[in-house]
C-alpha cells in the first residue's frame, strides 16, 4: 500500500496555460529584475518567471515579482476619468476630453491669476523614462512652473545631492558585480535582504564563493545585521559622527590612499582638520558604539584593498542625509575606492525608476543631468525642444517637501499629482490632509481610484500600470531595461505618456512643439538628448536593450555594451575633473526621546510591501504576511509596560497618534520601536520629518514617541478596520 | 552523526534504505502519470529517480524573504489562505545580541508517513519515484485527520474547498530535471533538495533536527538541516503558540561527549499572566461536533451493553429490560439510543468538508484507525437499529421460522455487543497520536470507556427507575447495580485523570503545556469539574447504598444524571481544546492562530487579501 499506486487516479497538478512570454522589467524596486509574464490564449496574464540569462537577477524573483502579474487583476483600479466641482461632491465619470480640458484650463487660470509658479506638479519614480522625459518637456517647455518635483525627494534626494556635492554629478558609480571583487562591504542604513532581496542574493552568491568582511550599521538587528561579521547598533541619526570617526582613524593611522587623494580630490586639508576632532572616543557616547569597534571597522575597511559602501534610507531619510552620503563618498575617496572593481559608493535606490526621473524628468533641472543654473544647458534644451530659453527659470524651484508648506502659505493654489500618494507617504499626514484641502484645484493621476490622496482631488485621471504600456526603467546600477506591454489597461485607463501628450494639446504654447506619442519615438529623442552626457543612451534602442537584458549607461560608440562603473579614470564632473573631500560638522538637530516621549520611533519597509500598499495591499498572497499595522517593540520593555503580543497599543507623538499591534522582539533596543511605513494613517501621523538642508528629504526615521495601553481592544480593532480599505 | 560521507550512503540516518525500487520491481520503469500525461522515464535525466529525496534547509542562511512560499503558492495556484510551504521564526538572546532563526518548511515526505496511515479515504500514496508522499484532494473528503497526525502541519485543510491539500514535491518539475519551485526560488542559499542525506553543494551538514523541530522519531521525516551559528539559551516564537524552547544543558552535555556540538532544546510553556481562569470563550472549537459524536457513541455503547447483557445475569434486569413487560419504556430507550446515535453520526459526517463522500471513510481499513472506527461504529449502529426493530416490533420477524425469530435478537445483540466496544476501542486508537502528546496516553481510552459507563448507567437508571415506580416493580437491586457501574466509571475516570496529569508532567514539552492550559487557562472549569466529580461520586455511593424507591428519590437521581451529562460535556470539550500539537513555528501574522482569531472577530478576515478564512467551521 505504501507504494501501491496501481488503483489510484493519475496525479493532477495545476498547469498555467501560457501561450506566450512577454519580456518586462519588474515595476517594484530599483533592483531592476528581468521578468517574463506568461499570457494565455485569451491574453490574460497567468504566471511569471525570472529571466535566466539576465545579469541582474539570473532567473530569480522576490515574492513581489513572483506575484506581480496579479496587479493586472487587482481591485479598485481607476477605469474612467472622474470629475467634481467641490470636494464635498461625489465624483462623476467624465470623458478624457472634458477632464483634460478642465485640467489645462484650471492650470492656465491659476497661473494667470497667481503667477506661473502658483501651480505645482509632483510626480514619481514609478513611470517609464519616456514618460518622465515627456512630462519634463510638458512642464518645463509648456506649463512653465518651476515648482515641479518628484516623490524621489522622499527617498533618493540625499543620494542625488551627496553625489553632486562630491563628484559634480548625480549617478551611482558602482554595480552589483562589485560584490564579486570587494574586500569589505559596509552597509549603512540598508536592510538589503528585506528591501532588495535580489541584490542580497547577488551579494550572498559572491559571499559564498569568497568570504569577505561585511559590516552592517543599523539600530535594528535585521537579518542582515545578524549575518554580518560586525554589527554596529548605532544610535539613530548619528551616522555622520561614525563616518567622521572612521575617517579619523584612517588618517591617524595613515591608512588612506595618499596618491589617490593627491591626484583626484580637492579639499583634503579642511577635511583633515575637521575629522581630527572626531576621535572614536568622542564618537562613542554619541553613536553608542564602543571606540574599539569603530577603530576595528575603520581598519578593516581601509585595509581591504577594495572596499565598498552601500546605503539606503537609513542614511537618506535623515536631517543630515546629504552629509551622510558625502561622508560615505569621503570615506571611499580617501581610500581610493571609487571607480574600481569592488570599490564604490553605491546607493541602493528605491523605486523602479527613481533613476529615470533623476536622469530625464527635468524635475531638478533639464534632461540628461542638465542644470537650470547652467546657461549652456538651458540653451541646449531650448534649442532641442524649440522653446525660448528665457522661458526656463534660472534656478531650481521647490521640492515636494517645500511645495506643501508653500500651499499652506497660499503661494501655491493648484497641484497635479502623478503616481504618488502623499496622503500616506508624507510625514505628519494630518497636516498634509489639511494642506491638500486648501488647494483650489487638485488633479490626481493614478492607476488606483482608491489612492488616499484622491479623496481631496477635483479630477482623477486613470492611468495604466506597469506592463500595460511599453517603456524603460533605469535601475540602481544604471542599467536601462525594458518593459513590454503585457495586457491592455482596464476600461478607459491610459498610459501616462498618452495623458501627457494629450494634455499638451490643450495648451496654446505646445502648438509649435512636437510631442512624440509612441514610446520608441520618445526613446529616440532621449537618446539624442543624452548624447555625450554622463547618462549617455546614444548606443541604446528598445530592441538592443531587450536582447542584452538591460544596458548600463553610459552606452555610446566608445562603450557600445554599456559601462559597469563610472569614474574609472578618476575624472569627476567638476570643471577641474577632481572630486571634493568635504568637511562635515555634525549638528544634532533631531527630535530625540525625552521624559514625555521616551521611545525612538524608527520606520522602514517590509519585503512584502510596496509604496503605500496601493498595489501590494491588494495581492493576498503577499499582503497576508503583514496585512495590518504593527510595531516591533522590545520584549522586556513590553513586559514592563504590561503589553502582550498581539495587543493593540496607541503610539503617540507630538504630532498625532496611531494604533498598532504589538510584536514582541529583541531586534529593537529597549528604548525604540519600529513601525513599517506603508500603512495609510499610521506611522506618518507620528513622524516629524525635519528636512535635510541640501536635499530637502524628510527625516522619517528619527522621531520620539510614547506608548499608551489601549483598554478597549475590540474598539481598537474596529477602528483599525474602518481606517483602511486595504 | 551529523557529517556523513557523500555518495556511498545506502541507508538514511533513520536506518532505512534510500533506494526504494527493491521491494517493488514491478513498478520500476513505469511512467509517473501527471495530468493524464505519462512518459517513459528517462533514467539518464534522473538516475536517482527511485531514491528517497528530501529537502535540505540551512537555517543559518534563511532571511525570511518568503520567496519559497510564494513560488510554491504561485505554482500550485493557491488562494491566499492556503500554503503548502510556510516560513516561521524563532528568536533568542537580548538586544543587540539577538539570534532570529527563520524556518521554511513544507511536507517532509516521511519514511513512515503517518498521514498516509491515518487517512481513512486512502487519499495518500507514497511513490517510489523520489519517495514523494502525494495526496489526492479529489479522493479526500476533508475530515482533517491527517492534519492531526502530521507532526509538521504539512497537510492543510482548506475549509472553503472542504478538502486537504499539501506539498507535491513538484514531481512534475523533478520529472523534467528541475528542482522544486521553492528551491529554485530561494534567494539566500538556504533551501535545497536532493537524495536524502547527500550533502548539497555549498552545505556541510545533514543534521536530523534543529531547535523547534519535532522529534524525528515520530515519522522519520526526510528533511535535513544545517545550523552552525552560536545559539542562545532559549528561543521564543514569533507566533503566539504557547511554547518556547529552552536549552537542555544535560542533554547538550551528553550529546557533546558523543561528538555532537549542537545544543539541544526542550519545549517549555510560555509563562501565563493570569494563572487560573475560566476560559469559557476558548472552550468551543472546530471539534465541537466531535464532542457530541464521541459522547453519544460512548453513551450508546454503554447503554446498549447494559440493556443487552445485564438481563443475562440479573433477574431484576431481565424483568425490567423487557419489551414484553415494558414495551413503551424499552421502545423509548432503544429508539432514543438509535436516534441519538443517528444524530451523532450525522454530526460527524457534517463535520467533513465533503459529507457527500462519507462512504469513503472505510477505504483504508488496512492502516487507518479512523476507517476501523467508522466501520465498527457503523456496524454497531446498524445492529442496534435492527435489534430495536426486532425486539420492539417482533411482528416484523414473525413470518420467519420460530427458531430464527427466537434467536434473532440474541444474535444481533451479541454482534452489537462486539461491534460497539470495538468501535470505542478504535475511536480511542484514533487519538493515540504521537504528534498530539496530550491524547497519546491510555487515559484517552479510559476516558471514553468511563463515559460509556457513566452516561449509559445513569440514563438507564433514570428511565427504568421511573418505569419501575410507574409499574410498581421493585427496582432497587437494579438501581444499585447501575449506581455501582456509575461509580465504577467515575473511579476509572478519576484514576485515569490522575495518571494522565502525572504523565503530562513527566513527559514535559507539549504535554506539560497542555496540562497548563487545562489547569490554568481553563483552571476554574477544571476545578469545577473536580467538584462535580466528587458530587457525582457521592451521589453514586449514596444511591448504591440506598437505592431510591420514591418519586422524590428518582428526581434527585435525575439531578445527578443531568450534572453527569454536563460534567461529561465539559470534560470532553476540555479534552479537545487542551491539546497542544507539535508544531512548526509560524510568523507574527501568517499562520498565527491568535491573529487569525483576531481577524475573524474584528472582521478583517472578510477581506480575502488578509489570508484568513472568515468562517472556519
Amino acid at each position: 500500500m505504501l507504494f501501491g499506486r496501481l488503483h489510484k487516479n493519475p496525479i493532477q497538478l495545476p498547469v498555467k496555460p501560457v501561450e506566450k512570454w512577454v519580456y518586462t522589467t519588474c515595476g517594484y524596486c530599483s533592483t531592476g529584475c528581468s521578468l517574463e509574464v506568461g499570457v494565455d490564449k485569451a491574453g490574460k496574464a497567468v504566471t511569471a518567471r525570472g529571466v535566466e540569462n539576465a545579469d541582474v537577477n539570473r532567473g530569480k524573483l522576490c515574492l513581489k515579482g513572483i506575484y506581480e502579474y496579479e496587479v493586472f487583476e487587482s481591485k479598485n483600479r481607476g477605469v474612467a476619468p472622474l470629475i467634481r466641482k467641490d470636494r464635498a461632491d461625489p465624483f462623476l465619470e467624465t470623458s478624457w476630453d472634458e477632464s483634460l480640458r478642465k485640467t489645462a484650463s484650471e492650470i492656465s487660470r491659476i497661473q494667470a491669476l497667481y503667477g506661473r509658479d502658483s501651480f505645482a506638479i509632483v510626480s514619481t519614480g514609478q513611470i517609464y523614462t519616456e514618460e518622465f522625459y515627456t512630462l519634463g518637456k510638458l512642464v518645463r517647455g509648456v506649463i512653465g512652473t518651476n515648482n515641479y518635483d518628484g516623490n524621489t525627494t522622499l527617498c533618493m534626494a540625499s543620494a542625488v545631492s551627496g553625489y553632486k556635492r562630491s563628484f559634480g554629478s548625480d549617478g551611482p558609480p558602482g554595480c552589483y558585480d562589485d560584490f564579486e571583487h570587494t574586500g569589505c562591504l559596509l552597509a549603512i542604513g540598508s536592510n538589503l535582504p528585506e528591501q532588495h532581496p535580489i541584490i542580497y542574493y547577488r551579494l550572498k552568491e559572491a559571499y559564498d564563493r569568497r568570504r569577505f568582511p561585511i559590516i552592517v550599521v543599523d539600530p535594528r538587528v535585521t537579518m542582515f545585521a545578524q549575518m554580518a561579521d560586525m554589527h554596529l547598533p548605532i544610535t539613530p541619526g548619528t551616522d555622520l559622527v561614525l563616518l567622521n570617526a572612521m575617517a579619523h582613524v584612517i588618517l591617524k593611522e595613515g591608512l588612506e590612499d595618499k596618491d589617490y587623494i593627491q591626484a583626484h580630490t580637492n579639499g583634503f586639508q579642511d577635511f583633515e582638520a575637521l575629522v581630527d576632532q572626531y576621535s572614536p572616543e568622542m564618537a562613542e557616547p554619541i553613536c553608542g558604539i564602543p571606540a574599539k569597534m569603530i577603530r576595528k571597522a575603520a581598519r578593516i575597511y581601509a585595509g581591504a584593498g577594495a572596499a565598498m559602501t552601500i546605503w539606503t534610507m537609513g542614511i537618506n531619510q535623515s536631517t543630515h542625509g546629504s552629509d551622510g552620503v558625502v561622508a560615505i563618498n569621503n570615506l571611499n575617496l580617501m581610500t581610493g575606492n571609487i571607480g574600481k572593481p569592488g570599490g564604490t559608493s553605491l546607493s541602493i535606490t528605491g523605486q523602479c525608476n527613481a533613476m529615470g526621473t533623476r536622469e530625464f524628468s527635468s524635475c531638478s533641472g533639464l534632461p540628461g543631468y542638465r542644470q537650470l543654473e547652467n546657461a549652456e544647458d538651458r540653451a541646449f534644451a531650448a534649442d532641442f525642444w524649440g522653446v525660448d530659453a528665457r522661458h526656463f527659470p534660472e534656478k531650481r524651484g521647490l521640492t515636494e517637501t517645500d511645495i506643501f508648506p508653500a500651499i499652506e502659505r497660499g503661494e501655491i493654489k493648484g497641484l497635479w499629482l502623478i503616481a504618488t500618494n502623499p496622503m500616506t507617504s508624507m510625514p505628519n499626514s494630518p497636516k498634509i490632509r489639511k494642506i491638500l484641502e486648501q488647494l483650489e484645484f487638485l488633479v490626481v493621476q493614478d492607476a488606483y481610484a482608491d489612492v488616499e490622496t484622491a479623496e481631496s482631488a477635483h479630477i482623477f485621471l486613470p492611468a495604466a500600470l506597469w506592463g500595460e504600456k511599453t517603456g524603460v526603467f533605469t535601475n540602481t546600477e544604471r542599467r536601462v531595461n525594458l518593459v513590454r506591454k503585457v495586457v491592455e489597461p482596464p476600461g478607459q485607463a491610459k498610459p501616462d505618456l498618452w495623458i501627457f501628450t494629450q494634455l499638451a494639446k490643450y495648451f496654446e504654447r505646445a502648438k509649435d512643439m512636437p510631442f512624440a506619442e509612441a514610446s520608441e519615438a520618445v526613446f529616440d529623442e532621449i537618446r539624442e538628448a543624452s548624447r555625450g552626457r554622463l547618462c549617455d543612451y546614444s548606443g541604446m534602442s528598445h530592441d538592443k536593450i531587450e536582447a542584452a537584458r538591460g544596458i548600463q549607461w553610459p552606452c555610446n560608440d566608445k562603450n557600445p555594451q554599456g559601462s559597469p562603473r563610472l569614474y574609472t579614470d578618476g575624472q569627476f564632473k567638476f570643471s577641474d575633473g577632481k572630486a571634493k573631500l568635504i568637511p562635515l560638522p555634525f549638528i544634532d538637530n533631531n527630535e530625540v526621546p525625552d521624559e514625555d516621549y521616551p521611545f525612538w520611533l524608527n520606520t522602514g519597509r517590509l519585503v512584502e510591501h510596496w509604496h503605500t500598499r496601493t498595489k501590494t495591499g491588494k495581492i493576498g498572497n503577499i499582503n497576508k504576511f503583514s496585512p495590518t499595522p504593527f510595531m516591533e517593540i522590545n520584549a522586556r520593555t513590553a513586559e514592563k509596560l504590561g503589553i502582550q503580543s498581539m495587543d493593540y497599543v496607541r503610539v503617540v507623538s507630538r504630532r498625532s497618534s496611531a494604533l498598532v499591534l504589538a510584536q514582541l522582539t529583541e531586534r529593537v533596543a529597549e528604548n525604540a520601536i519600529f513601525i513599517p511605513m506603508h500603512y495609510y494613517n499610521c506611522v506618518n501621523r507620528l513622524a516629524l520629518g525635519l528636512l535635510d538642508p541640501y536635499s530637502r528629504q524628510p527625516a522619517y526615521k528619527q522621531s520620539a514617541v510614547r506608548l499608551e495601553y489601549v483598554s478597549d481592544q475590540a474598539a481598537a480593532a474596529k477602528s483599525i478596520l474602518n481606517e483602511r480599505t486595504y | 552523526m551529523s557529517n556523513t560521507e557523500t555518495g556511498l550512503r545506502l541507508k538514511s540516518q533513520h536506518g532505512t534504505t534510500i533506494a526504494l525500487d527493491k521491494d517493488y520491481p514491478e513498478l520500476v520503469g513505469a511512467p509517473l502519470v501527471i495530468n493524464d500525461y505519462g512518459c517513459t522515464p528517462n533514467s539518464e535525466a534522473n538516475p536517482n529517480r527511485y531514491k528517497q529525496h528530501g529537502f535540505h534547509f540551512n537555517a543559518d542562511n534563511c532571511i525570511a524573504c518568503h520567496a519559497c512560499e510564494s513560488a510554491c503558492s504561485e505554482k500550485n495556484d493557491l488562494a491566499p489562505h492556503m500554503a503548502y510551504r510556510r516560513v516561521g521564526s524563532i528568536e533568542g538572546g537580548t538586544y543587540p545580541d539577538v539570534t532570529r532563526i527563520n524556518i521554511s518548511m513544507a511536507c517532509n515526505h516521511c519514511e513512515d508517513p503517518v498521514c498516509l496511515k491515518g487517512c481513512p479515504t486512502r487519499a495518500y500514496t507514497k511513490y517510489l519515484e523520489y519517495g514523494a508522499v502525494l495526496q489526492d484532494p479529489e479522493i479526500c473528503f476533508g475530515c482533517g485527520y491527517c492534519t492531526w497526525v502530521c507532526p509538521y502541519n504539512a497537510p492543510q485543510l482548506d475549509t472553503e474547498k472542504g478538502q486537504v491539500q499539501k506539498c507535491n514535491m513538484c514531481v512534475d518539475r523533478l520529472e523534467v530535471g528541475l528542482q522544486p519551485a521553492c528551491v529554485d526560488a530561494c534567494l539566500a542559499n538556504a533551501l535545497d533538495f536532493g537524495v536524502i542525506d547527500e550533502i548539497p553543494k555549498k552545505q556541510q551538514d545533514v543534521k536530523l533536527t534543529i531547535p523547534s523541530f519535532t522529534d524525528p522519531k515520530i515519522s522519520r521525516p526526510n528533511i535535513r538541516f544545517q545550523l552552525n551559528q552560536t545559539l542562545p539559551e532559549s528561543f521564543q516564537r514569533l507566533d503566539d503558540a504557547p511554547v518556547r524552547y529552552e536549552q537542555d544543558t544535560l542533554q547538550t552535555k551528553n550529546a557533546a561527549t558523543d561528538g555532537d556540538a549542537a545544543p539541544h532544546y526542550k519545549i517549555k510553556g510560555k509563562k501565563s499572566k493570569s494563572p487560573v481562569n475560566w476560559g469559557w470563550d476558548k472552550l468551543r472549537s472546530r471539534e465541537d461536533p466531535l464532542v457530541l459524536f464521541t459522547l453519544i457513541s460512548q453513551f450508546a455503547v454503554g447503554a446498549f451493553l447494559a440493556l443487552f447483557l445485564l438481563p443475562k445475569v440479573s433477574s431484576t434486569a431481565a424483568e425490567l429490560f423487557s419489551s414484553k413487560n415494558h414495551p413503551i419504556a424499552m421502545g423509548l430507550t432503544l429508539f432514543t439510543i438509535v436516534a441519538l446515535q443517528t444524530f451523532g453520526l450525522v454530526l460527524s459526517t457534517l463535520h467533513l468538508g465533503k459529507p457527500q463522500y462519507f462512504y469513503r471513510a472505510m477505504n483504508n481499513l488496512r492502516h487507518s484507525w479512523v476507517s476501523r472506527e467508522i466501520a465498527a461504529m457503523g456496524g454497531f449502529y446498524g445492529l442496534i437499529a435492527a435489534y430495536s426493530l426486532v425486539t420492539v416490533f417482533p411482528v416484523l420477524a414473525a413470518w420467519l421460522p420460530d427458531v430464527i425469530t427466537n434467536l434473532l435478537p440474541t444474535v444481533i445483540g451479541s454482534a452489537a455487543s462486539v461491534f460497539g466496544p470495538l468501535g470505542i476501542y478504535a475511536m480511542y486508537r484514533c487519538y493515540r497520536i504521537p504528534a498530539r502528546p496530550f491524547w497519546d496516553h491510555w487515559h484517552s481510552g479510559a476516558a471514553f470507556a468511563s463515559s460509556g459507563f457513566i452516561l449509559g448507567s445513569s440514563a438507564l437508571a433514570l428511565i427504568f427507575g421511573f418505569t419501575g415506580l410507574w409499574a410498581s416493580v421493585t427496582v432497587a437491586p437494579l438501581l444499585r447495580v447501575l449506581a455501582l457501574f456509575f461509580a465504577g466509571g467515575l473511579l476509572l475516570q478519576g484514576v485515569a485523570l490522575h495518571a494522565h496529569l502525572r504523565e503530562l508532567t513527566r513527559r514535559g514539552e507539549e504535554a506539560a503545556i497542555s496540562r497548563m492550559l487545562m489547569t490554568e487557562q481553563h483552571g476554574k472549569i477544571y476545578r469545577l469539574r473536580l467538584m462535580s466529580w466528587r458530587f457525582l461520586m457521592a451521589g453514586a455511593i449514596l444511591f448504591s447504598l440506598f437505592p431510591p424507591s420514591t418519586a422524590g428519590g428518582m428526581l434527585s437521581w435525575a439531578l445527578v444524571f443531568f450534572i453527569a451529562v454536563a460534567h461529561e460535556m465539559i470534560g470532553r470539550a476540555l479534552f479537545y481544546v487542551s491539546v497542544v500539537p507539535t508544531t512548526v513555528p509560524r510568523g507574527f501574522f501568517w499562520g498565527n492562530q491568535r491573529f487569525e482569531n483576531l481577524a475573524r472577530t474584528s472582521g478583517l478576515a472578510e477581506r480575502p487579501e488578509v489570508g484568513v478564512v472568515m468562517h472556519d467551521h
